[in-house]
């Protein structure tokens, strides 16, 4: 009997080391998860009495217009950020492990990356304005590309997306360097002896020992790809006319500048969910040693 | 690694400077902006040199904004949320690996959701709470944010560090009379120094440049973070901004600079 209470007593103890911690995420997070579920089926502008809808969010967002563009956007923002964030650091680590000067090129790639995606996209809208990039294309006889890139609906998913190669790639390039770096040299030595050279050794050798990083940094591309929000918002607000709005961008106007929390609401459970469905494969490629 | 070739070496050097001087080109551009005045910049001349070195008076106009301010508060609200979500991060890890309690999976779910869902999902609540409870608008009110949502990631690092640690220890300094804080304190925090100063730095490098929950959960220019503020800047003195892109990343250059000696060591442990 004095055992088992001695025993219960220490487990007791125990638990308050985690108790901080998941406090936090309670209050935090998972109460915000169930009350914006909850906000999703009310019409509220934020002060007076909430109204309860039912599904109506939902029905009015898949009929409306902006939320449509907003979801064709990002799935373009998704689709081409999983090329341009797995393959262009590839290619750049692999040049970069083979070339003289491996510190200094990792250094200038990830530059962009070192100062956040904000101060980037302030930079990159400036550039991107009328006199800026588009003025040296007018001088080189393009004039009639010497207009701001940013303000043209549609056209500004592709510059913002590839904007993001230069903003985002750095830390991508870093886990490929570094995956490069520790895999075994045994087998890349064998294959030489057989008289693999160049783009087979690449291709049959060492690409398929960096699958496991691959991997990771495809998924990571994935699901951040979802919730880009600061370089769109600095560059283009997502405008104009709301035509550069992703699913991030779209919950956030809703809400917080057109003051209608249910809409917003529903739009950040569609989000949610398409990065449940995404993220699941994310975890258990995380827990698949466990 | 493999041997490259001379010739190929030479050729990825050339390719690797081209594109590297296009990747820091915008650097030159902001550089050349700097110095001028915002009337010679809005004339439109983006690419000419600056017609004299007019940098102070540009740093007396961003002085004059709020800037600084900004920059004083996001500083308190990246140390403090970093270095509170790596203390109870740790409190949590050491719990959950070497403690005696149930449903350990459970819990390590629970604390880990917290990055599995989109950060839009807790905009609106928190919010909402913040302004029910008078704390929006509040230092201490980002100061408790940050802390939260740097937990989850602190938690995870640490946790897959202290698996690695053998229970054995744990056991032996136990019978010697040490109890499970003084273990965590003298065992378990010097061994997990370098994973402890990985995760602060990273987090408050992730504290330093959030934009949506800064921009969200304030409105007064002395406790709006320092990206909500550049943001707001407008681009109409292009200048001025300019100046103020390169005030607001210069702790972040500087991280990256310490970081960089760790990085390997630091993706043994994240990249799990």
């Amino acid at each position: 009997m004095t055992a088992a209470k001695k025993k219960k007593k220490y487990y007791w103890r125990d638990y308050l080391y985690i108790v901080p911690a998941v406090v936090m995420i309670g209050v935090f997070f998972i109460s915000s998860i169930f009350y914006t579920l909850h906000l999703s089926f009310f019409e509220w502008d934020g002060f007076s009495e909430k109204i309860f809808v039912g599904f109506q969010n939902y029905i009015n967002l898949f009929q409306d217009q902006n939320f449509l563009i907003s979801v064709m956007n990002t799935l373009i923002w998704v689709v081409l950020s999983m090329v341009t964030s797995v393959l262009v650091p590839l290619v750049i680590a692999i040049m970069i492990t083979r070339s003289s000067a491996i510190t200094l090129f990792k250094n200038v790639f990830y530059f962009p990356t070192a100062i956040s995606a904000t101060v980037g996209g302030m930079i990159m809208a400036t550039l991107l304005s009328t006199y800026g990039l588009p003025q040296i294309f007018a001088w080189l006889g393009h004039p009639e590309l010497a207009r701001d890139w940013l303000a043209i609906p549609y056209v500004n998913t592709f510059i913002m997306i590839l904007t993001g190669v230069w903003q985002g790639i750095g830390l991508n390039m870093l886990l490929f360097i570094s995956g490069i770096k520790n895999i075994d040299t045994a087998p890349i030595e064998a294959a030489q002896i057989e008289g693999a050279s160049g783009l087979k050794m690449y291709t049959k050798v060492i690409l398929p020992m960096l699958k496991p990083t691959i991997i990771v940094v495809l998924l990571m591309a994935l699901v951040n790809s979802f919730k880009v929000f600061d370089s769109i918002w600095v560059m283009t607000k997502g405008g104009p006319y709301r035509t550069s709005e992703t699913l991030a961008l779209t919950m956030y106007e809703e809400s917080f500048i057109y003051n209608r929390f249910g809409s917003g609401a529903a739009v950040a459970v569609v989000l949610t969910i398409v990065i449940l469905v995404v993220s699941y494969f994310n975890v258990r490629n995380t827990f698949k040693e466990d | 690694m493999i041997k490259t070739k001379r010739s190929t070496k030479i050729i990825l050097n050339i390719i690797l400077s081209v594109l590297g001087l296009i990747w820091i080109s915008p650097l030159f551009f902001v550089v050349l902006n700097v110095f001028k005045t915002k009337q010679e910049y809005n004339m439109g001349s983006f690419w000419t040199l600056p017609e004299g070195l007019n940098i102070m008076d540009n740093l007396q106009t961003v002085i004059g904004t709020d800037l600084f301010s900004s920059f004083g508060s996001s500083l308190l609200y990246a140390v403090c949320g970093a270095a509170f979500s790596v203390f109870i991060g740790l409190l949590a890890a050491y719990g959950l690996t070497h403690l005696r309690i149930k449903h350990k999976m459970f819990w390590f779910l629970f604390i880990y959701s917290g990055t599995i869902f989109p950060f839009q999902i807790y905009l609106i609540p928190v919010y909402k709470g913040f302004s029910s409870l008078k704390l929006y608008d509040t230092r201490l009110a980002m100061i408790l944010f940050y802390t939260a949502i740097c937990i989850p990631f602190c938690m995870f690092v640490l946790r897959n560090f202290f698996i690695g640690i053998s229970g054995e220890v744990c056991e032996s300094a136990k019978i010697d009379g040490a109890n499970t804080w003084q273990i965590l304190i003298h065992i378990f925090v010097p061994m997990a120094k370098a994973p402890l100063s990985i995760v602060f730095l990273s987090q408050f490098t992730w504290s330093w440049n959030d934009l949506m929950f800064g921009l969200t959960f304030t409105k007064s220019p002395e406790i709006r973070p320092i990206m909500a503020s550049i943001s707001i800047m407008g681009r109409a003195n292009a200048p001025t901004m300019f100046l103020a892109c390169i005030i607001a990343s210069i702790p972040t250059i500087l991280l990256f600079g310490i970081l960089q000696k760790n990085f390997e060591t630091g993706m043994v442990y994240t990249s799990k």
